[in-house]
């Protein structure tokens, strides 16, 4: 297998080709002065099963026609496999028809990638568990979620002051199956609301026990608007310390900023997304998930 | 004839998309907007059912987010029960990466095609596209309409004497054949070209064939990028002789520190068009005129509406 890396997150390409005791393959990209790239792949990959390792966040649309070139490449240059690693799968919140005239984004990038040839597709803990059914091809989902529950094992926080709590009511299987796995852990739900002309967000209802120390956990931070609404209410509720864990890191706009002026302890998220030095701030914890990753390609 | 159909346009040239609009006395609709996170978010107002859909976008720089804009569109109308969904993309990023010049490359240009195709454009119109082939990239009717129709009369009203229309590359030629027969040019002339690949987009001249000496010439081209081409081609006709070189170009994409370098050359003047939305230092360049093709892509989408033949007078 040859392991290639996009340019949206090199350092996780580096990590899994490690685990798997390889190295990243060696590409091109050059960039034209008009913004066209232009890639080439320069090791041979005739009859080879090839990897490409791309999440699509943000430079959105740039990362994935990129990943589509890549993809393009490797087929015309005779691999026998094209494996897209996507931890995280950009526009998959554009999944249906939210008012009418709408696009579903989500199925434009289906039928890209489709298109172009990709094989098999791993994602991380996207935000719809259906994501897996509009593909034709196979899809590899993958979670965070043992890796969180090993680091609040780690914290050795006791089940009888500490409650799991979802943000919102999608996430509501996702806190079942992390309060499985750590011995029936409480759980709670925040009943949020979306106003899809402004995009305001706003949380007044939790239903659930509220211990002394919260854990919230969700599938991506990305302007941090959602986590410190619910990390307000929590704590007006009587919640005392608040934790975050989110697979995907976005952080858009000031969200660095937002999130470390907040009253949340500590925020621990994994790398499926890159997040560059200027992103990084004190009370944010990076997880791994390049272990995972590796173990999925060697089966 | 307004009611039957749909005229969109992404955010890569909405002025374009307003003459248009303009010419065929319909509204424009802009439905993109962006996400805090940066994905697009589209959403089209006007009812579509059993429609034409225009979406008019050049997909030109940031290029990778104005062809998602497009594949976005697309796939709205489709699923607003449009009738059919024309892609009206006056100048087609990626389309010079076109053919595998070396091994292990993707062929960048049939695969924007084929996405397009596949998220549901059930037609294409294009202006200049640069090799003609492409329209065989995808099963779908691709008409392809030249500039030629709105520079012609601008070039003609300058009435160039002892004129010669001179390409700066091989591939070039048949354009500036009939630049030559619409213009009554005396003769034709050519710039060899040797691109190397492994210097990414640095062009060099090498030789001619026509005779220049004491001639008015005229360099076409489909587009001006960064203008080393035109320029270098400038510079090796003007050491054979030339008397004055002017340049007629499709898509003026004006990269990098193009116009510093086109202010710095022999050349007189550029005309360009307005696939590419021209920005205010392009329109304020004294030796720049840009030439609307709003006309040419009204008059297109006209016929394609009527059933009218396009070949018999768009394609100069």
């Amino acid at each position: 297998m040859k392991i290639f890396s996009g340019t949206a997150n090199p350092l996780l390409a580096g990590h899994i080709a490690s685990e798997l005791g390889t190295t990243v393959s060696p590409l091109e990209i050059h960039v034209f002065p008009d913004g066209e790239k232009r890639i080439r792949i320069l090791d041979a990959v005739l009859d080879e099963n090839v990897c490409i390792v791309q999440p699509a966040s943000p430079p959105v649309d740039q990362n994935y026609m990129e990943l589509f070139l890549l993809v393009d490449a490797a087929k015309r240059s005779g691999a026998k496999s094209v494996t897209v690693i996507c931890p995280y799968l950009g526009y998959e919140r554009q999944d249906h028809i939210f008012r009418s005239g709408e696009a579903v984004s989500l199925a434009v990038i289906r039928t890209m990638l489709e298109a172009v040839g990709v094989d098999r597709l791993l994602i991380f803990d996207p935000h719809s568990i259906k994501i897996r059914e509009i593909f034709r091809i196979p899809v590899v989902h993958l979670s965070a979620l043992p890796l969180f529950a090993q680091e609040i094992r780690n914290h050795s926080w006791s089940i009888s002051d500490t409650v799991l709590v979802t943000p919102d009511m999608g996430g509501i299987r996702r806190i079942k199956l992390l309060s499985n796995a750590l011995n029936q852990m409480p759980y709670c739900v925040i009943k949020k609301n979306r106003d899809l002309e402004t995009g305001e967000v706003t949380a007044e209802k939790i239903e659930g026990p509220i211990r002394k120390r919260a854990i919230i956990v969700d599938d991506m931070i990305s302007s941090g608007k959602t986590i410190v609404t619910a990390t307000n209410l929590l704590v007006k509720r009587g919640a005392k310390e608040v934790f975050v864990f989110a697979t995907h890191p976005i952080f858009s706009q000031d969200a660095p900023k937002v999130l470390q002026n907040s009253v949340v302890q500590k925020i621990f998220v994994t790398n499926t997304v890159a997040v560059p030095k200027e992103k990084q701030f004190p009370k944010l914890t990076v997880l791994s998930v390049a272990e995972i990753l590796a173990g999925e390609l060697q089966k | 004839m307004s009611d039957n159909f749909v005229l969109l346009t992404g955010t890569s040239n909405p002025s374009l998309a307003c003459e248009i609009g303009k010419l065929l006395k319909t509204q424009i609709c802009e439905p993109i907007s962006l996400f805090s996170n940066g994905e697009i978010r589209v959403r089209i107002p006007h009812n579509m059912r059993r429609r034409h859909v225009y979406i008019i976008q050049p997909t030109s720089t940031p290029v990778n987010d104005t062809i998602m804009e497009l594949l976005l569109m697309i796939d709205a109308a489709k699923r607003g029960s449009a009738s059919e969904v024309i892609a009206v993309i006056p100048y087609f990023g990626y389309a010079r990466q076109d053919r595998k010049e070396i091994a292990r490359v993707p062929i960048s240009a049939s695969l924007v095609a084929s996405t397009i195709e596949h998220a549901g454009a059930d037609r294409i119109l294009t202006v200049d596209i640069h090799s003609e082939q492409q329209e065989g990239f995808v099963h779908c009717p691709w008409d392809n309409v030249y500039g030629s129709y709105s520079l012609i009369p601008v070039l003609k009203e300058k009435k160039l004497a002892n004129l010669i229309v001179a390409s700066p590359d091989k591939g070039g030629m048949k354009r500036a054949t009939g630049y030559a027969k619409l213009l009554g040019a005396k003769g034709l002339a050519l710039v060899y070209k040797e691109r190397d690949i492994a210097m990414n987009n640095a062009s060099e001249a090498l030789g001619m064939m026509g005779d220049v000496k004491d001639k008015n010439i005229l360099l076409v081209d489909d587009m001006i990028d960064t203008g080393a081409t035109l320029i270098n081609a400038a510079q090796y006709l003007k050491n054979n002789g030339a008397k004055s070189i002017r340049a007629a170009v499709t898509h003026g994409l004006f990269s990098g520190s193009s116009l510093e370098s086109i202010n710095n050359s022999i050349i007189e003047e550029v005309f360009v068009t307005d696939t590419v939305m021209q920005r205010p230092e392009v329109l304020k360049n004294k030796k720049i005129t840009v030439v609307p093709i709003a006309p040419l892509l009204a008059e297109a989408i006209k016929r394609t509406e009527t059933g009218e033949s396009i070949s018999n007078d768009l394609i100069l």
